[in-house]
């Protein structure tokens, strides 16, 4: 103490200083890369979403029938296609990210791209969920599908390293169940009539998992609150469709 | 399933066998119900640790000397509390290691920082010098991380305590609290050169660069340092006083806080 009579060890602000200066560049390094990823989220939306429509073309044909619905579906997958590449785009972008920030403590700064694997999450499962990937149809990736096909960890307890949350997994499926509600409407606008059925299903098994759950007030409840909802207006479709008989017979 | 709602309307839908998905949703209850249990406990205890260092501030406010040991009823009273706080880190320790201490940052931060602010003004007290990052991370047990960030912003609130404490003393001694010299020859410094050096170092930091969001301490240093600035004002103002007025200065006089920030407001609204 007799060497430095001064009341501050400079080094303590140096320190500080480094600190506020190594946060504002990983902070700039994310902000770039999470651009990046916004724009092939973008990309991913648009091809996606054409689930909701059918290609002009098959407008002319006539609805109500099964086959015609089947046929729609290939139609419809033969649109997605291209949003299998902007998934793996998206995913690629995700492990870039995973690569930058693996030196850091992860919940430091996990809000800062919590957002944007949410999202991705959510295309990958919509997109396996229309069939983009497998032939089969109608599946839900679990949480531990959607780590090995992001090739991110998932479930981390006792190690520190970029993951996908639970949180986050969570969040996406409350987008899916939405995305799944318009899809239900529109596809009846489309004279695809089993699709809703296939969805009040799904979304109903969907529904029971998040009943169990033990909510606090935070953004998950306020979405999972919203489920009911999506719940509500795939049966209102089911139930218009049955009281005029429109239901396919073979359907469940 | 004890815990499951059976509002589901399909007959088939009130077993456990209700959907596939039932196991997965499992593990996230689990998951989710720990995460909040450990999150409640942390806030508690922060809570707690708050409280407790404040009392412990407000204790040594008491304190009338510069670099010298705590006074022994004062110390008697700080110390039982400074236990508590230790066992209150050691209980939560558990639920802030590896991973999870970033995570429940937000709920541990409160009372990172009150304890950060009451045991650097201990140390200022005993030492007059200003409480390293190591030294305040060694008073916290349990491997509990205090981040840069919370000790950054418990100085701030330090230079609140310190300016209180150079009041007080000014309106109960009528001088300055100054160290005791380094050297022949040499006078020991006074808490106003103290606090001109803080706020040098603090207005030193620069918080320009990058983006800032989300970035909590860019907000906080911006704002504390507006309050910072006002303390070291106060305290130079009640410097001005003591050397105009103070011979004239009844016993127990008390200068007024507000009196030099008004001062210096007025003629900027009124030019």
């Amino acid at each position: 103490m007799a060497g430095s009579r001064g009341m501050i060890d400079p080094a303590i602000f140096e320190q500080i200083q480094a600190n506020i200066d190594d946060d504002s560049q990983l902070r700039d390094e994310v902000r770039n890369i999470l651009q990046k990823r916004e724009r092939q989220g973008r990309m991913t939306l648009s091809v996606l979403s054409r689930a909701h429509s059918v290609p002009a073309a098959e407008r002319t044909v006539p609805r109500t029938s099964h086959i015609i619905a089947t046929l729609n579906l290939q139609i419809v997958k033969e649109a997605l296609k291209p949003a299998r590449s902007s998934i793996d785009e998206q995913i690629q972008t995700i492990s870039e990210l995973g690569a930058m920030v693996s030196k850091y403590p992860y919940y430091k700064y996990n809000h800062l791209w919590t957002r944007h694997t949410q999202e991705t999450i959510r295309s990958l499962i919509f997109g396996v969920w229309l069939g983009v990937y497998e032939p089969e149809q109608g599946t839900l990736l679990t949480i531990k599908e959607v780590g090995s096909s992001m090739n991110v960890p998932v479930d981390v307890k006792d190690r520190d390293v970029f993951h996908i949350t639970t949180e986050e997994y969570l969040l996406a499926l409350t987008d899916l169940i939405e995305e799944l509600a318009r899809l239900a409407v529109n596809s009846v606008t489309l004279g695809d009539f089993q699709r809703p059925l296939q969805i009040s299903k799904f979304v109903k098994e969907l529904h029971a998992g998040f009943q169990i759950l033990n909510m606090k007030n935070d953004v998950l409840r306020r979405k999972s609150d919203g489920i009911k909802y999506s719940v509500k207006k795939i049966e209102d479709v089911v139930y218009d469709l049955s009281l005029r008989n429109l239901i396919p017979r073979n359907a469940s | 399933m004890a815990g499951q709602k059976h509002d589901l309307d399909e007959k088939d839908m009130d077993t456990s066998d209700v959907s596939p998905f039932m196991p997965m949703f499992q593990g996230f209850r689990d998951e989710l119900d720990q995460h909040q249990e450990r999150r409640e406990r942390i806030i508690k205890a922060s809570r707690d640790i708050t409280a407790l260092s404040k009392k412990i501030i407000f204790s040594l406010q008491r304190v009338r000397h510069l670099q010298q040991p705590i006074p022994p009823p004062i110390a008697k009273e700080t110390n039982t509390r400074y236990k508590s706080i230790q066992e209150l880190f050691t209980t939560i320790a558990p639920d802030l290691q590896g991973i999870n201490s970033w995570r429940y940052q937000k709920q541990i931060s409160g009372g990172c920082q009150e304890f950060v602010e009451a045991i650097s003004f201990q140390h200022y007290l005993e030492t007059q010098r200003l409480l390293t990052h190591a030294e305040a991370q060694a008073l916290i047990p349990g491997g509990v991380e205090l981040t840069t960030d919370d000790y950054v912003l418990g100085l701030f609130d330090l230079t609140g305590e310190l300016m209180r404490f150079g009041i007080t003393n000014i309106a109960t001694n009528g001088t300055l609290p100054r160290g005791t010299p380094a050297g022949e020859g040499s006078e020991g410094r006074d808490i106003l050169m103290d606090l001109r050096a803080i706020r040098t170092h603090f207005e030193s930091l620069d918080t320009s660069s990058g983006p800032n969001d989300f970035s909590y301490l860019k907000k906080d240093i911006q704002k504390k340092t507006e309050v910072m600035r006002e303390s070291v004002g106060k305290v130079e103002y009640a410097a001005y006083g003591m050397i105009i007025r103070g011979r004239e200065r009844p016993k127990g006089w008390v200068p007024d806080l507000n009196e030099g920030q008004d001062r210096g407001r007025e003629p900027v609204e009124s030019y």
